[in-house]
Order: C-alpha cells, then structure tokens, then sequence
C-alpha cells in the first residue's frame, strides 16, 4: 500500500508550511509543499491538501479574501468533490469560507464570513493556549477519529479574525443541526467556554472548527501543527499534557513525543490508510 | 449633525492595489476597472442635545497632534466638522463607492474611552467606524456602469462574484452621487440591515 500524498499549498504569504508538512511527515504521511501556481495538473496527483496558516496575500481586502480567488482553489475544490479531504489551518479556514467551501450547503456560495475576534472588552489579534473538544458529525471520521471520548485537548491559536458568523440563520441553525461544528472552545474541564478566554473570539457555536457537510473539508481556526511535539507544549498547562510536559523536562527523547495537536493529523493518515486500502481491495 | 473623519493611505494602498489588480480578473470582457481606492471613515456623535461644535476644536488638536486616528509619515486625512461638511458627500471625480460598516454595533468604545482619557471632549457620545471603497469604472457603453461592477466586485457571493464586502460580517451602501449625511449616519447608527441570501 502506498503513502497517500499530501500537497501542502504554498501560497504568497502563508508562513507555516514548513512545521505543517513535518507533522504530517510524523503521522507517516508524504507531504509536499506546492506552490499556488503550479500547472492545473498537478493538483490531481494528491491524495489530500493542506492550506496552512500564515498571511496569504497580507490579509489584503480580508483574510482569505484574495487567496480564494485563486485558480488553485478551483482544482482543490474540484479534487475535494471528488472527496478527498481538504484542511484549512487558521489562514486556510478563511480562505476555505471566503471560498464557499464550508459549510457549503448550496454549492460554491459563500455562507459564512470569519469576522474579526470580538470577545466582550477583548479585541485584535490573540496568540495564546485554549482548550477544544470533537464533536461527533461528518468530519469526524476525517479529522478526529483519533480523539479519545472526552478528551479536552488543549491547542495554540493565532488570529485576528477567527470568528466564525452567518448572517443566515438558515445556515446557522443547519451547521448546528447537521453537526458540522467538528471543534468547540471550551473551558479547561470540559464545560461549555462561555466567557473569555475560554472562548477566544465570540465565534457562533464556539466553533474551532466547522465542516463541509460530507466532512471531508475542514476550516481550522487552531494551530494542530504547533502542537504536533510534546516539546512544543507550554510548561504551565494545566491538564494532563501540561503535566507531560513536565515529566519530559531533560529527556529528550520524551520531548520529541506527540503533542496534543498530532491527534488530528493521526486522524487524517488512519482515514487515508482505510481509504487506500479499500481501493486496493481486488 | 456628527463630525467626519476620513483617513487615506499617502503611501501605496496595497490593498487597494490587490483589489483593483484581483477586480480586473472578476469582470467580464468590455468592463474596464480603472483604479480603487480606499478610506477609513470615523463619525463622531454628539450627545442628544449637545452640539458637534462643543468637542469639535479638541478633536481637531486630537487629529492633528496625537496617534489616536492618523499616522502623518503614512496617511492623509480630511475632518469634517459639522459646519463645514455640508449637507452631502460627493464622491470624488468620476468615481462612485461603496461604504461598508460591521453588521454588528459600529461604535468603537474602546478607542472613545483611550481617547477620552487623554483628551476630554465634553459631549461626545460614540465613534463609530465604516470603511468606503472608490472606484472608476466603465461599461461598454461608456457610463460607470455602477449595477454591474457593485454585483461583480461588491457583496461577495461566490468565489466568482464579489470581493469587497462580506455580506456575514459586512453591510454595504452604494454610493453614485451626493448622498445626504443624515443618510450616512443613519446607516451607520441603525442595526444593520437583514441579510438577504443571494438567489
């Protein structure tokens, strides 16, 4: 059975494709970086995509607003149709909404927008730790297969416009309904993140991330690929993989050792894997 | 009546140039999209039964002499008091724009209490913020062919359609001649309104 292929898009901007094609790399995964204006062929030699984080673009007009326009967004869609799985981290989730590929209820029209953070007497950008928890719907099988039930799974976030809004209740009450919020912030136990800073940007559902209705399209305000090494975990978290951390402090080899955010990229290769291998079933 | 603060890049807009540059690819064969650029607008508010007037000269020292709303090394500004605005606001030669506002509260309170701290302005109730994008177009025929151009590069639909303004976060006024102030205000101090799902 062979590797599936990841494309890990390069776009003018995005600043995060060398620690995101590692991580995919430590899931077993062959990832590759590519640029944005390959030739239209070349799209349809992977297996998956991975739009990183970073500025596409400076944020020009809007976040996303620029990159989605993009002819490499238009095979990327065309492959994702096809349902191979397309990951937008923090820069890519909002290229993925200014695209209209998520939720995507009505074929290709823009749904949602990822309006600046707007947390009470909080505004701009934030960088800090916060706490998210899998829901069970569509995307699960795709990007949190791997997630223990009840796992609280603590995760770094870098934006300043992460707000997941609709303006259609319609669409609203569908992502809710359907289960297309695949990560919600919550507080460090778990419980519902109902204030700052457990939820960090006034998103609609406390939604981290949200998925296509097939689930193979997930837009993903976190960073999983800051959090793809034990070392990378900050020594004052305060749950079990704060507690991780801190045992390995002096042992290398312990700090070399998945990081919570590596759980989503394990999901993303084990379905890969089970799709290989049913296609390679006689 | 409020007071206005329009506030320009005098260096490179690079936004501005991204959007003319990624506009040209959105418009069909005998639409020409000439230039865009791009302003931040700030409406001063009066309390109810204060006048502009009163906080007016502090905010003009404000403007001039602190960072609060203009970088002098990289922007221009023009303020508008209440007596010198007159009753319209003409778009600049040849063009037509489009004013779009957060669909949530415009006010800016954080900039009005960090202001306020520095620089009492007895009567000033709210800065509210919007953001106009100008633009010199032309149709086949020869007009700005303004119907055209705000459906092509206005309230974004699809990844085909649209550019400018997020209709989730965004609203947005279509401004093709003088429009009276009180207009203005009135779309920048009502609630936002309904979305409309694209058909």
């Amino acid at each position: 059975m062979s590797t599936a292929k990841i494309a890990v898009v390069q776009i003018p901007g995005v600043n995060c494709e060398y620690e995101t094609t590692r991580a995919l790399a430590s899931v077993g995964l062959s990832a590759r970086i590519v640029r944005w204006n390959e030739p239209a062929s070349v799209w349809s030699e992977f297996d998956g995509y991975v739009i990183p984080g970073g500025f596409a673009f400076q944020d020009r007009v809007r976040a996303g607003a620029i990159a989605a326009k993009l002819p490499a967004v238009d095979r990327i869609a065309a492959e994702a149709e096809s349902g191979k799985p397309v990951l937008g981290i923090c820069n890519g989730a909002q290229l993925l909404v200014e695209a209209g590929l998520v939720p995507g209820f009505h074929q290709g029209r823009v749904e949602m927008a990822l309006a600046p953070n707007a947390a009470p007497r909080r505004a701009g950008y934030l960088c800090r730790w916060v706490w998210l928890r899998a829901s069970p719907g569509p995307g699960s099988p795709w990007y949190a297969d791997s997630v223990p039930p009840d796992e609280v799974i603590p995760m770094p976030i870098a934006h300043g416009e992460g707000r997941f809004l609709t303006a259609d209740p319609e669409v609203r009450e569908r992502i809710q309904k359907e289960g297309l919020v695949l990560y919600r912030y919550v507080a460090p136990g778990g419980e519902r993140a109902d204030r700052y800073p457990f939820d960090p940007n006034g998103a609609m559902l406390e939604a981290a991330g949200i998925t296509n209705q097939a689930g193979n399209i997930l837009a993903f305000m976190p960073h999983p690929e800051r959090a793809s090494w034990l070392r990378q975990v900050p020594l004052e978290l305060k749950n079990v993989w704060g507690q991780r951390r801190r045992d390995a402090v002096g042992r290398w080899d312990a700090l070399e050792g998945p990081g919570p955010g590596r759980i989503l990229f394990q999901s993303l290769a084990k379905r890969l894997r089970l799709h290989a291998a049913q296609e390679a079933r006689p | 009546m409020s007071a206005v603060l329009l506030v320009r890049l005098k260096i490179t807009d690079l936004s501005a140039w991204t959007a003319l540059t990624t506009g040209r690819r959105l418009v069909a064969p005998g639409y020409s999209l000439n230039r865009i650029a791009r302003e931040q607008l700030l409406l001063f508010t009066p309390e109810p039964g204060i006048k502009a007037e009163s906080f007016e000269r502090a905010l003009g020292e404000a403007v001039r002499h602190s960072n609060f709303f203009v970088n002098p090394n990289k922007e221009s500004y023009r303020l508008l008091t209440s007596a010198e605005r007159g009753e319209s606001w003409t778009p600049p030669e040849g063009a037509w724009g489009i004013l779009s506002r957060p669909r949530e509260d415009t006010r800016d309170e954080r900039l009005r209490e960090s202001l306020l701290r520095e620089h009492p302005m007895p009567g000033l109730l709210a800065i509210r913020r919007a953001k106009v994008w100008w633009l010199w177009t032309r149709g086949p025929d020869g007009t700005p062919a303004t119907a055209y151009f705000s459906g092509a590069l206005g309230e974004l639909r699809d990844q085909k359609h649209g550019l400018l303004v997020n209709p989730h976060a965004e609203a947005a006024l279509i401004l093709t001649g003088a429009l009276a102030w009180s207009r203005v205000e009135r779309f920048l101090t009502d609630p936002a309104p309904a979305f409309r799902a694209a058909a």
